[in-house]
């Protein structure tokens, strides 16, 4: 599907937040580097889908009820078995209806687990007054305690991805610290751009995060991603 | 508000006629106000007239040597610009007679409009604004002190310098910024070329100015202050632009959350997050500063330094506890204090007295120059920093306040260290910065601080306001050199 085939979909259904999948799906079609998830219906089709993506998996919920998917046992990682994938469908469905019962169930996403990196967040939204504005940051307390986060309103040029990248307090973390490598900058950048092209190419979408994308020294993956239209 | 008013070579035609008007019209000055406008342009050399029907203020305004009229529409000549000072209500019959008469633009000093926060304000706001665009008049404000051509002697306070040509431009939102950069700033060495002080903005706005100053040659320089915008794309993409022609200083005010507070009661424009703004402002590639001293410090680096990107400093000053002070200062605001070359070293190593200095970088050299005023020395340190790898730019202590009593008394001594630093900067490809911190001996000092800048050097009250000053500058222009 096309973006605004998918899009479109969403608003026939009364929705503006895009699930998971969806929301990969549309920046995978942008070329935007994202661990594509597909949505299983049942334990048979998440074992089909984890084959597709590749072991070891992961599985998540998709719900429109669900705002914090690991707090309700909606996420298993590191599943390396076609049974483990069925086992864990079956265990991630029970433990949703036993901590929310009345949220709705879609299905799992099936995706492949991605190896450790550092934690980065790219995300977008808009502002009264300068429009679709993006924020890079590192993820988890960097993020949400420190507020250590730098802007750019959309479209960003080269430079502003450059400088964006090296303009928050936590830098170094990203140049390598403690003996590790250090962080693919220029998939950063080039990634941060991709996603300012979407934007600018998709004025409907109203916020976009891709939380967390994982930085590796070669290359780096948006792991989650959520995108909410007008 | 552009296309308001056709292409934009248009309006930059237009702007051009009222900022370098040949007539001038002021409307509704009073004896009450002092006669402010009319005085304001006894400097302007072109043709003025008044327009004034009230007879008790007729007979003060003949008394000026001003014809009077009763109406904008008898007056005989074409009008470039118009000020106009009646109260509120009647304004909207003389934006009526602007148009009839076909006038460059009025600015309009009258207030009492949206920035009251009233029914009545707002509604008559609205009236004007509605008449002017719809008849395409370029209106100035309201609630603003319009146009000041240094050059021609078109001003809106008397006590604005004029005659001369300018190349700062300056564009405020609030009157009372715009006159004090140019006072304060003419103080310190700050020629404006055009300022303009636009209030509430309600037909032309900031884009629309900068863009002018953008394309006007006497600017070279652009600096404004700002509360807010009402289109922050059209102002960043404005702003963007020209920072990549000439230096843009952007001194935001309304920063804090009170302060937004007060930013909506005073010309009514949304605020926007801190952080925002601050991201915004960087992307364009412009200046920020906080405050006016802020303001004319970093217009005066960007007008007088040479343009550099490197950071590293070679830094002179007077004694041992300056020298520490200096460093702390530059250093703080991100700028190096490296070690020299050795081939520096085996130089200053040949003449630099030792006793009671050292030359690694500060170098504490009051001895070796005597204070400023051994003018062999001091051409000997300058040249060797100038010849220096290690070293982008050069910063130093002038005129310790301690010994500004000998200056007094002998004023030759300072002709010398004026000559010297002068034919240095002139001779250097580095930017240069001298400090003259205020002592006990004020005058001495500031006089010190007006022979050099009027020297074309760059010259601060604080080692933190020199370095802070430098520093913007190379920001400044390093955005420009990293832009694809």
């Amino acid at each position: 599907m096309s973006v605004a085939e998918v899009i479109e979909n969403a608003r026939s259904e009364g929705r503006t937040l895009l699930t998971e999948v969806e929301s990969k799906q549309v920046l995978h079609e942008a070329g935007i580097a994202v661990a594509l998830a597909f949505l299983a219906h049942d334990a048979n089709e998440a074992a089909k889908a984890a084959d597709k993506a590749g072991f070891p998996a992961v599985l998540k919920v998709v719900s429109p009820d669900v705002a914090h998917k690991s707090d309700v046992g909606g996420v298993r990682l590191g599943l390396d078995s076609k049974d483990d994938v069925e086992r864990a469908f079956d265990d991630i469905v029970a433990a949703v209806k036993a901590a929310q019962p009345d949220a709705r169930i879609e299905g799992v996403a099936v995706q492949k687990m991605a190896p450790a990196g550092t934690e980065v967040i790219v995300g977008m939204s808009k502002d009264s007054q300068f429009g679709s504005v993006m924020m890079f940051g590192l993820g988890g307390v960097f993020v949400e305690v420190l507020k250590d986060v730098a802007f750019r309103i959309v479209p960003l040029e080269p430079k502003d991805a450059r400088e964006m990248v090296r303009e928050i307090k936590g830098f170094a973390v990203l140049e390598g610290v403690r003996g590790q490598k250090p962080a693919d900058l220029a998939a950063l950048e080039n990634l941060i751009l991709q996603v300012s092209e979407f934007i600018e190419a998709h004025p409907e979408v109203e916020e976009l995060d891709l939380n967390p994308v994982l930085a590796y020294p070669d290359g780096a993956i948006a792991v989650d991603a959520r995108i909410v239209v007008s | 508000m552009t296309q308001l008013f056709g292409a934009p070579a248009d309006l930059q035609k237009r702007l051009d006629r009222a900022f370098n008007p040949r007539t001038v019209v002021v409307v509704g000055d009073k004896r009450a106000m002092g006669y402010l406008w009319l005085n304001c342009m006894k400097t302007f050399d072109g043709k003025v007239y008044s327009v004034q029907v009230d007879p008790n203020e007729i007979s003060g305004i003949e008394a000026m040597g001003v014809l009077n009229y009763k109406s904008l529409r008898k007056v005989p000549d074409d009008v470039d610009y118009v000020v106009c000072a009646v109260p509120r209500p009647i304004a909207p019959r003389i934006i009526a007679d602007c148009v009839e008469k076909k006038v460059g633009a009025v600015a309009l000093f009258t207030s009492g409009f949206a920035e009251t926060e009233t029914e009545d304000g707002i509604a008559l706001q609205e009236q004007i604004t509605q008449m002017a665009r719809e008849a395409g008049l370029l209106l100035i404000g309201p609630n603003c002190m319009g146009i000041y051509n240094r050059r021609l002697g078109v001003r809106h306070s008397t006590d604005q310098p004029a005659g001369d040509p300018g190349n700062v431009g300056f564009i405020s939102q609030s009157g009372t910024h715009c006159i004090n950069f140019s006072l304060v700033g003419a103080l310190r060495g700050v020629k404006c070329s055009k300022t303009v002080s636009f209030g509430n903005a309600v037909v032309l706005d900031a884009p629309d100015y900068i863009e002018y100053l953008a394309n006007d040659p006497e600017t070279e320089v652009i600096a404004m202050y700002v509360e807010g915008t009402k289109d922050g794309r059209l102002f960043f993409d404005v702003l963007r632009r020209t920072a990549r022609r000439k230096p843009v200083v952007v001194w935001k005010g309304g920063v804090t959350a009170a302060g937004s507070r007060a930013v909506y009661s005073h010309t009514a424009s949304l605020a926007t997050a801190p952080a925002i703004w601050d991201a915004v402002m960087r992307q364009a590639g412009v200046v920020q500063t906080e405050s006016l001293d802020e303001t004319i410090d970093a217009v005066n680096a960007l007008t007088y330094c040479k343009p550099g990107t490197g950071a590293r400093m070679g830094l002179i000053a007077m004694t041992g506890g300056q020298s520490v002070v200096i460093t702390d200062a530059f250093e703080r605001a991100g700028l190096e204090v490296p070690l020299l070359t050795s081939a520096s070293y085996e130089k200053l190593s040949s003449f630099f007295n030792i006793i009671g200095g050292s030359y690694r970088n500060p170098l504490d050299a009051g001895g070796t120059i005597g204070m400023g005023f051994a003018p062999g020395n001091l051409q000997k340190l300058l040249e060797i920093l100038e010849e220096d790898g290690n070293v982008d730019a050069i910063a130093m202590e002038v005129g310790a306040s301690f010994i500004a009593r000998r200056l007094r008394e002998n004023p030759a001594l300072l002709d010398q260290l004026v000559e010297t630093l002068a034919s240095h900067k002139n001779r250097s490809a580095k930017p240069f910065v001298a400090i003259a911190h205020p002592g006990h001996v004020e005058d001495v000092m500031a006089d010190i601080r007006a022979r050099l800048i009027a020297r074309g050097i760059a010259v601060f009250g604080s080692f933190q306001a020199g370095a802070q000053a430098l520093r913007r500058t190379i920001d400044y222009w390093r955005a420009r050199r990293d832009l694809n």
